[in-house]
């Protein structure tokens, strides 16, 4: 019992993580209709940042809000490149986007080296409910729970935020207004660079990191947020806590080896599922 | 306050519009009524800057609203919200003016715009236009797939509005009888050109726009 | 002028017979990886260009074709015969896998191949049979009847041979009636669909075409390295695949080709420079990594209809109206897409 509940708490520290990503890719995709492949690449930029300006002498908190800071900047930057022209259509974004993942790859392995890092989290233990579990696990889950409170505020109660799920709801309609669409679009590409990068300040000391962590953390992000048809924050919050837990009861109890590779059938058996019931939201996407 | 002059807009090889002049002056209530397909829509799409003409000036003074065709509301949004946003760029953004205008609105502001009847969302459509407090209002098919009286009451609103506050209308409409009734000029616009023009009493006793549009014996 | 067309064919089959014999080993290496990937490309360029659809997994295919042609050769028959099996095995992976997969479209498609991907990765690194995660090791040389394939010009023929059968393969599927009613396919779905085109055939048609190439390229690789390990596949390999697609424009079978060319030229000699004296040591696979990512930047911003087409569209606007245009290459622009 106490071995159980202490995999669920690492299964849902780890699992946030992936919400987080999940969530960034959300955002980015209401707005624009593009799939930023980009994103886990956020989190890694996030990660290796902070484990630098710890290794700087920067405060704890200094060196991961300013880390989330350059994820922000990375994501700005990936914006404008694949919103750039307009008119590009969103699978020519998504290209773009893996450029950038390319192009990033190169400055990453430039700066850090090929090296996996790892940052030093909250130390020690605590006990909840009588049952011992890291400090930074439930370090992780708080700071997840106060993003994603601030996020479901931002987008429900603030005239911002609103004007970004008008942009989502109705892009026409929003243009016609006179919402500047495309200035909305960058702004959310900023909101995912945040999330990523929260999300690899948070993850950095659980699973060290090397510059391409992204592709484990990008698609894991996507199955949380695939869960909710890749346009609800919420229900990305839930999947990534999910497809978390399941990965460590997979990894407790059955053979670690596969246990990425449940939380991926899973994700293919929610697309293939949702593609044979509503096969008519799935828009045409052509390159 | 809307000037359109030799508008020429194309939708890749095919043209939407070729050389259209249109004017509307201030305080005054015009209507562009055509066919389907005639490139009404694209023109107003223009006056909002959605659409990029090919060649030709267009311009608009003071400011200038939108309601487009199809309402094309913010769905997952309440009713307030709607009307909030339709005042993106003004500083007022308390929808009390507009309440004044649309009183029905007030017992929606808390429903999801998504959720509401046709006349209701049509009428969330104008009053989030009346948002931004227009000096000029162009309205894209008010009457489509609603019913006589709901257009009527709507139509009223939109004359108040024009002959106590001023506000130039450019009232776009299939239905070239109500929009004849209410405005003193009139655009035909046929296959992306302006074929006739003039006040809307002549236009109405001229025979070929009659048959055309109003159907037959119409009594001007 | 149509034998203009056949001149200039005839005089890159000449050129690419001569180049083995004049390259030095560190160019020979270059041109059998420029093959054996343009195989693979070829092959996504199709999928992408024609089917309209995405896979960033098709690594998968060229592994599984390699792990056949292994585990064929190590069973005792005869080489030749795991060469063969390569294309067909994969081939039938792909309807497989393509049956669930194809209902999915844009980024779910791209996404759900880059798991498969993840899945192949684990599962090989968890099959003793595949040989773990340590890989397989000793897969003996090709043999071509009583030929043993032993240098690398050897490989360098039987890999552009590949290569050829591949390109005429795909060349007649773009020019038959079905190849036609693909491009439609690529354009919108619902319009070919509503046109009474069996659109979900055809694109599982293809997804098995294309991995049929990759797994062919896939045994040409195997027994040329002589080993295979899950490591050797990650997820990037498959995206770099893309990447040399669009460059080099997708739909045209020449241009998948002239793209995988420019893209593991570069990267091999900027690779070549980074390991120069100097440099740090993890000079090379910054280069490496920049030059996919800046080449895939500027061709989709600049030459969104990739390289070649835009080579030879810039080329005919050059020549004017003059009569006799090089057909090869009036194709070739018809298949970009617009």
């Amino acid at each position: 019992m106490i071995a159980l509940l202490a995999h669920i708490v690492s299964g849902l520290a780890i699992g946030c993580g992936f919400a987080l990503v999940g969530s960034g890719l959300v955002a980015v995709y209401r707005v624009t209709g593009v799939v930023n492949f980009a994103q886990g690449m956020f989190a890694v930029v996030g990660g290796l940042c902070a484990s630098a300006f710890l290794g700087a002498g920067i405060w704890h908190g200094a060196a991961e809000l300013l880390a989330v800071a350059v994820a922000a900047a990375v994501g700005a930057v990936t914006g404008l490149l694949a919103l750039g022209r307009p008119g590009t259509a969103p699978m020519t974004a998504l290209i773009v986007t893996l450029a950038v993942g390319f192009l990033a790859y190169a400055v990453l392995v430039a700066v850090f080296g090929d090296t996996p890092r790892s940052t030093p989290g909250l130390p020690g233990m605590t006990s909840l409910l009588g049952v011992p579990v890291r400090r930074h696990h439930l370090l992780v889950i708080g700071v997840t729970a106060v993003v994603f409170l601030a996020l479901w505020l931002f987008l429900t109660r603030t005239y911002l935020g609103k004007a970004l799920t008008a942009c989502a709801s109705n892009p026409y309609a929003a243009r016609v207004t006179g919402i500047p669409v495309a200035r909305m679009a960058q702004f959310a590409f900023v909101l995912a660079g945040v999330l990523g990068g929260v999300a690899g300040v948070l993850v950095a000391p659980l699973r060290p990191m090397s510059f391409d962590s992204d592709v484990t953390l990008i698609v894991h992000g996507f199955a949380a947020a695939v869960l909710g048809g890749l346009t609800r924050p919420m229900v990305a919050l839930a999947g990534g806590v999910l497809l978390g837990v399941v990965e460590a009861l997979v990894a407790g109890y059955g053979n670690a080896a596969y246990q990425t590779t449940v939380a991926l059938v899973v994700m293919l058996a929610v697309m293939i599922w949702h593609a044979a019931r509503r096969p008519s939201l799935h828009q045409e996407v052509t390159v | 306050m809307i000037t359109v002059e030799e508008l020429v807009v194309r939708y890749g090889s095919a043209t939407a519009l070729d050389g259209v002049d249109l004017e509307v002056g201030a305080g005054e209530m015009v209507a562009l009524v055509g066919p389907n397909g005639a490139g009404k829509s694209t023109l107003v799409d223009t006056l909002s800057g959605v659409v990029r003409p090919a060649s030709g000036r267009v311009s608009t003074e003071g400011r200038f609203a939108h309601v487009p065709e199809g309402r094309q509301l913010f769905g997952d949004l309440s009713v307030e919200d709607n009307l909030r946003l339709g005042a993106w760029k003004v500083r007022d953004r308390d929808p009390r003016h507009v309440y004044g205008v649309l009183p029905d609105l007030e017992g929606l502001r808390g429903r999801r715009a998504g959720a509401l009847s046709g006349g209701q969302q049509q009428m969330v459509a104008v009053g989030r236009a009346l948002m931004a407090r227009p000096d000029v209002l162009a309205v894209d098919e008010l009457s489509l797939g609603l019913a006589p009286k709901i257009v009527d009451d709507l139509v009223r609103h939109l004359v108040r509005l024009n002959r106590e506050e001023g506000m130039a209308v450019l009232l776009i409409e299939q239905n070239a009888r109500l929009a004849f009734e209410v405005c003193s000029r009139a655009y035909v616009l046929e296959a992306g050109r302006v074929v006739t023009a003039g006040a809307c009493d002549e236009l109405a006793r001229g025979s070929a726009v009659a048959r055309a549009y109003l159907g037959g014996g119409v009594a001007p | 002028m149509r034998s203009a067309g056949v001149w200039a064919v005839l005089a890159v089959a000449a050129a690419t017979l001569a180049l083995p014999l004049v390259l030095d080993s560190g160019g020979l290496a270059v041109y059998v990886q420029v093959a054996v990937s343009a195989s693979v490309v070829v092959g996504i360029s199709l999928l992408m260009g024609y089917a309209g659809q995405v896979s960033l997994g098709q690594a998968v295919f060229f592994a599984t074709g390699g792990y056949t042609a292994a585990l064929v050769s190590q069973a005792g028959l005869p080489t030749l015969a795991g060469l063969l099996a390569a294309p067909v095995v994969a081939a039938l992976c792909a309807l497989v896998l393509g049956l669930p997969l194809l209902r999915l479209r844009g980024h779910h498609l791209a996404f759900a191949t880059i798991a498969v991907h993840l899945i192949f990765l684990a599962v090989v690194a968890q099959t003793d049979a595949l040989g773990g995660s340590t890989g397989l090791q000793g897969i003996p040389l090709l043999s071509l009847g009583p030929v043993e394939v032993s240098t690398n010009q050897g490989y360098a023929y039987v890999a552009w041979a590949v290569l050829a059968v591949v390109v005429v393969v795909a060349r007649n599927i773009v020019r038959s009636r079905p190849g036609r009613a693909l491009r439609a396919l690529a354009t919108s779905e619902t319009a070919a669909a509503s046109s009474g085109i069996p659109v979900g055939r055809y694109k599982l048609t293809v997804f098995a075409v294309s991995a049929a190439f990759a797994g062919a390229a896939g045994g040409v690789f195997a027994f040329y390295i002589g080993f295979l390990s899950p490591g050797m596949f990650p997820v990037s390999m498959s995206i770099t695949y893309v990447v040399m697609a669009v460059v080099g424009g997708l739909g045209s079978v020449w241009g998948a080709v002239a793209g995988t060319a420019l893209v593991t030229v570069l990267v091999h000699y900027l690779g070549v420079l980074g390991t120069l004296g100097g440099m740090p040591d993890y000079a090379p696979s910054v280069l490496t990594y920049a030059v996919y990512g800046l080449v895939l930047v500027l061709t989709v911003l600049f030459l969104p209809h990739g390289v070649l087409p835009s080579l030879a569209d810039w080329w005919r606007r050059r020549s004017g109206a003059r009569e006799g245009r090089d057909r090869a290459g009036e194709e070739e622009r018809e298949a970009a897409p617009a």
